[in-house]
């Protein structure tokens, strides 16, 4: 059982937090992934998890043992470090059974396990090679290695992939998560792309300056953002984000957007109706609108300004009032730039969001 | 064609010009004069000429016998040269013996001064009597201002004649010697080379002006008196200076690495010494050591010892040795220091707390990951303060005076300043680099990185 407990854990550097107030827990052989834009502080919560600095407050519980003041070696913790942090002096062997040896394991056994790892990662014939020339998907693979040698129940993974080239690091990604499946270890995994968060992770939680915004499944986490933040870091393209004015016409909830008027579904109209005479941000994804060539009476007539063909589907980037909204079609949909289009809000679809907070209203 | 690009060339001049001036000429003199006898032998030539051919050598010692003199103009440089021996001929106007008025030159051998200017320049002589029944009474007036030259008229002894101008020559003699393999040669030498005995007729060849490859100095440089304490304290002292400061270099620079509370003041008061002079350091350990200095002020103010106990005496070498083996330590330490900080400063972070996580120990991290990371900083160090340490001079002198205590280089000093011979000065100076350069060579083969190794 290793199940990993943050509660209350602030960071500071000087005057500047870092982490603020984290609260996430992490479930026995959980896959969690820590997303969010570079120098939210997700590396500094890693590392505080990993007793590499200590958190200035709260608590920190891995398996129901308080390890805050523990330092990393008592914690039975692994890690793979961003720069890879693979020993320089060291051939690719004894990199891997480094740990082992500190922790006087059996020589046997030791063999048997940088072996084992060696394979899972395919670089059995690495072993006797020393690190200086080697690529950087061979250091990654060492550094992976090396960490899954330990057995260690919680693994913590710091952008393993961000140094790696685009093609390999769409390769390892799809490698790295059927292995980390295999060895079945509570692990969380730091990373600045969501794309890789949504493909990885059994849950996500997505950070901002030192704050964690959302925990949750990545299908939640893409449909039902917490707060606008969220929306437009996952997802590519970002949800879109549009200046609506609610107003009441007839015991109806209605908002304007542009010249055109939108009706909130049934099960929101209440939290909508709250902001009678002010304005609301509205949000809904490229993929979520529907778009049509010919006339509907409920669909919002747009121009089309730019025309992206790319491959799958055709993203057309439209104006509506002042805001500049992305929608992705089917890229059979005969459309140019210039030409009139209609586009259909799924009622269901759309997201309203509090201005100020920019906090995602839900029923 | 393609053009050249001469840029680099250009820049690699002021290089060249640097490694040959400073560098390449100093070596290769100091090179020289450990191995080369400036005057190993004498060349004879065939006759009484500097540029007439060779009849062979004779080393420099040689006795000889000496079977005819002759003059020869001579040269100013070899002019106030010792042992050379010069004779004076006149270039004079008289009478000779048919009545005629002739001018011509006669040594002053021959001719007597009488008359003489005041400032000594000869004005009138009279002809020399000559000794002995068989040789021929009359005197040779030569055409120049040699022996060897025609003979132009004869004058009776006694006749006046008037000196017109002086010539010095040089005296050659014509010798005989056997040469290393029992071989006699005959042949010409100048008077300047040769010691005359007194009977005029035998002497020994004193200087010589062929060099020639030796090991003489060499020879006398490892069977002077000082040579092997010199070298014996010059090694002992690289025992114990050299491990001593590693270690403490190295916990001086984790405890700088560690980043404490007042982590720049510990790295200023660590490089204090780097501003020292050796000089002043062995002078201030002098003042620490001597009779009435620190050392002794404080034991007695603790009480510990009723009396002075002098230390820097030749009664207590031991004593004399520990102090250059203190303050060579507090002198040289930092040097290395600086370079370890320097090391460790170059190991990344992250790599030192991959080892702490995957469960080193303070000293296993030290052990499996800094020393074998900070390798190439220590044979830097290492082989800066071995060198260093050969060279060690000026605390021995300061703490020993440079006799009951020898180092190489003192002995190098020695030889120059106080026996003048430069030769064996240079060997010793030979022998320092040479010992420096195998230091440095088992350096960098036995610390070698494992990189270098795959
Ligand atoms: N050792 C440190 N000293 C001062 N500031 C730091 C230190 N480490 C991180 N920070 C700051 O904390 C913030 C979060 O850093 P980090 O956790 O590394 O971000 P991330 O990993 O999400 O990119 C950054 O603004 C960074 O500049
Ligand atoms: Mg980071």
């Amino acid at each position: 059982m290793a199940e990993i407990k943050i509660e209350n854990v602030t960071k500071r550097f000087g005057d500047f937090t870092a982490v603020d107030n984290a609260n996430l827990t992490i479930e026995d052989k959980e896959f969690m992934v820590l997303v969010g834009p570079s120098g939210c502080g997700k590396t500094t919560l890693l590392r505080s998890i990993a007793g590499l600095g200590m958190a200035d407050e709260g608590r920190i519980m891995i398996g129901g043992r308080d390890v805050t003041y523990l330092p990393p070696r008592e914690r039975q913790i692994s890690m793979v470090f961003q720069s890879y942090a693979i020993f320089p002096h060291m051939k690719v062997y004894d990199n891997i059974a480094f740990g082992l040896k500190m922790t006087k394991v059996d020589k046997k056994e030791i063999n048997r396990r940088v072996n084992e790892a060696a394979e899972l990662l395919h670089i059995e014939e690495l072993l006797d090679r020393y690190p200086n020339n080697m690529s950087g998907g061979q250091r990654q693979r060492v550094a992976v290695a090396r960490a899954i040698a330990m057995q260690a129940e919680v693994l913590l993974m710091d952008e393993p992939l961000s140094n790696l080239d685009a093609l390999l690091r769409l390769e390892m990604r799809a490698e790295l998560k059927k292995l980390l499946a295999d060895i079945n270890a509570t692990t969380i995994y730091v990373t600045h792309d969501q794309i890789e968060a949504l493909s990885m992770g059994d849950r996500i939680a997505v950070m901002k300056d030192g704050l964690v915004q959302q925990v949750d499944q990545p299908t939640t986490i893409y449909d039902r953002p917490a707060n606008s933040f969220v929306g437009g870091f996952i997802g590519n393209p970002p949800m879109n984000f549009m200046t609506g004015q609610v107003q009441k016409d007839n015991g109806q909830i209605l908002v304007k957007v542009g010249d055109s008027l939108l009706t909130p579904a049934s099960f929101i109209q209440e939290q909508v109706g709250k902001y009678e005479g002010d304005s609301i941000t509205v949000g809904i994804r490229a993929e979520n609108m529907e778009t049509l060539v010919d006339p509907t009476t409920d669909a919002i007539p747009v121009t089309v300004d730019v025309v992206e063909p790319l491959g799958s589907q055709n993203l057309l980037t439209v104006r509506i009032g002042d805001d500049r909204v992305k929608v992705s079609t089917h890229p059979d949909l005969a459309v140019r730039a210039g030409q009139k289009v209609w586009l259909r809000f799924p009622a269901e679809k759309i997201r309203w969001i509090e201005r100020q907070s920019g906090k995602v209203l839900y029923s | 064609m393609k053009k050249r690009n001469w840029t680099p060339y250009w820049l690699i001049l002021p290089t060249l010009i640097y490694l040959a001036l400073f560098f390449a000429y100093p070596m290769v003199r100091g090179l020289i004069l450990s191995v080369w006898d400036d005057e190993a032998s004498l060349r004879l030539q065939s006759t009484a000429s500097i540029t007439s051919d060779a009849a062979g050598d004779l080393p420099q010692g040689t006795q000889i016998r000496l079977l005819d003199r002759q003059g020869n103009l001579l040269s100013d440089e070899v002019a106030d040269a010792a042992n050379l021996l010069t004779e004076q001929w006149f270039l004079a106007t008289g009478v000779d013996v048919e009545g005629n008025n002739i001018e011509g030159w006669v040594s002053e051998n021959r001719l007597r001064i009488r008359e003489e200017a005041e400032d000594g320049t000869p004005i009138m002589g009279t002809i020399r009597r000559k000794l002995g029944s068989t040789a021929d009474p009359l005197t040779d007036i030569h055409e120049s201002a040699s022996s060897v030259s025609p003979v132009i008229a004869k004058v009776e002894a006694r006749t006046e004649l008037f000196v017109q101008e002086v010539a010095t020559l040089e005296v050659w003699f014509q010798i005989e010697g056997e040469n290393e393999t029992g071989e006699t040669l005959t042949g010409w030498v100048p008077s300047r080379f040769i010691q005359v005995y007194g009977d005029e007729e035998s002497g020994r060849i004193d200087r010589a002006n062929q060099g020639a490859f030796t090991l003489e100095f060499f020879e006398k440089m490892v069977n002077d008196r000082f040579f092997w304490p010199a070298v014996r304290t010059t090694l002992l002292l690289m025992l114990f200076i050299i491990p001593a400061q590693f270690v403490l270099a190295t916990v001086m620079a984790l405890v700088i690495q560690a980043r404490l509370r007042f982590n720049s003041i510990f790295l200023y008061i660590f490089s204090i010494p780097l501003g020292v002079s050796d000089l002043a350091v062995g002078i201030l350990f002098f003042s620490i050591f001597t009779q009435n200095g620190l050392l002794n002020s404080v034991l007695q103010g603790l009480g510990l010892i009723t009396q002075a106990q002098p230390y820097l005496t030749a009664d207590t070498r031991h004593w004399i040795l520990i102090a250059i083996w203190l303050a060579e330590l507090w002198r040289a330490t930092s040097i290395v220091m600086v370079i370890v900080v320097s090391g460790l400063q170059a190991i990344s972070d992250e790599v030192l707390e991959a080892a702490e996580l995957f469960g080193a120990s303070f000293w296993q991290r030290l052990w499996h990951v800094i020393l074998p990371l900070l390798k190439p900083s220590l044979q830097v160090a290492l082989i800066l303060r071995t060198i260093l340490a050969v060279q060690v001079f000026a605390v021995v002198i300061a703490l020993s005076g440079g006799d009951i205590v020898t180092v190489l280089a003192n002995e190098t000093f020695r030889q120059y300043f106080e026996f003048r011979n430069g030769n064996v000065a240079s060997a010793y100076a030979v022998f320092i680099l040479a010992l420096s350069m195998l230091s440095a060579v088992f350096y960098l083969r036995a610390v070698r990185t494992q990189q270098e190794l795959s």
